[in-house]
């Protein structure tokens, strides 16, 4: 259990200056990307940002527990098993999250398609600081 | 004394007459026309959009009350309805609305209190400022606008004006997204051009 929470710990921390840092460029070199998102379906008013920003920790600690749970399953060099980690989670989970998205919300294919790219990013990132610090 | 009744009665005569004149003289009213419209230039930190009510759906009139050598004194107002507007983007106009309230409050509020003077029309635009009242979300706030008027060859007068507001100067909160990585700024650009008619 200590293990999953540091693990998962230390990949919130990785990918909360990731995550975070890759939005922040993004909008302001890409700003195009972005300007669906002036729309009320998305919080407007801050309320909501704490929450916003601990998606880093809450996406690690949760994929820490799936590691810890099924690395077993994972063969290869560091670098293959988190990649292949990072597709395991992205179709077992962010498919199927991001085709109920676009089918009932008022988004866009960019949006759904860049989302989808976004989660995997992170599982793979994740994935390789847990193969490399939780083998 | 017969002759000085008839003298106060001519006497009165003349000054009710006088006073109707002055009235008819001093009291216009302008019909703003359809075609009237009015638009919000604001920006965020990756765009900037326009958001415009392109037809005025009411027909009011603003009433110039009285000239002084302060200026001239009007009433009425005119009334838009959130709805109308249109940002060119479907996601942007409901958040524009959204941030005025329409839900609360489906209609602003312009209402023209004075002008500066009042220039003999011509087709060439001439400046004038005035004052207006502002209501947005339930929140009045006056303005001095700066304005140009004219009237064309079709007897139209054409008013346009336009000030920098504040979505604060209105209690209103400037919709902030993605954690604040998308934040639209407080100055808003309002202008509008009203087509008038006198009547």
């Amino acid at each position: 259990m200590k293990k999953i929470l540091t693990t998962g710990l230390i990949a919130g921390c990785i990918l909360f200056i990731l995550s975070y840092g890759g939005i922040f460029l993004g909008v302001r070199f890409f700003p195009g990307l972005f300007v669906a998102y002036d729309n009320p379906l998305f919080n407007s008013d801050g309320n909501r940002d704490v929450l916003f920003y601990l998606h880093a920790f809450i996406i690690s600690f949760a994929l820490s527990w799936f590691w810890d749970r099924f690395k077993s399953l994972f063969k290869g060099t560091f670098i293959m098993r988190g990649v292949e980690f990072g597709f395991v989670y992205a179709m077992i989970a962010l498919l199927p999250v991001m085709w109920i998205s676009f089918s009932s919300l008022d988004i866009t294919v960019v949006m759904v398609v860049s989302w989808f790219l976004y989660g995997l990013a992170q599982a793979i990132i994740a994935g390789l600081v847990f193969a490399k610090i939780n083998p | 004394m017969r002759n000085r009744y008839i003298l106060l009665v001519m006497l009165l005569i003349l000054s009710f007459t006088g006073f109707s004149m002055k009235n008819h003289t001093d009291t216009k009213r302008w019909v703003v026309s359809q075609s009237s419209s009015l638009s919000v230039n604001g920006s965020t930190n990756i765009n900037t959009f326009s958001c415009v009510i392109p037809a005025y759906d009411k027909t009011d009139t603003i009433t110039i009350k009285s000239k002084t050598d302060k200026g001239v004194v009007l009433s009425g107002s005119i009334e838009l309805s959130i709805s109308s507007f249109d940002c060119h983007n479907s996601g942007m106009t409901k958040q524009l609305q959204k941030t005025l309230k329409k839900k609360q409050f489906p209609a602003l509020h312009i209402r023209f209190l004075t002008l500066s003077s009042l220039p003999v029309m011509t087709q060439k635009p001439e400046p004038v400022t005035g004052m207006v009242d502002i209501e947005i979300a339930g929140v009045n706030k006056q303005f001095g606008i700066n304005y140009q008027i004219s009237q064309d060859s079709d007897n139209v007068i054409h008013l346009l004006g336009s000030r920098d507001l504040n979505f604060t100067d209105f209690k209103l909160i400037p919709p902030c997204k993605l954690g604040g990585m998308i934040k639209t700024k407080d100055q808003l650009t309002v202008a509008f051009h009203l087509k008038m008619k006198t009547i």
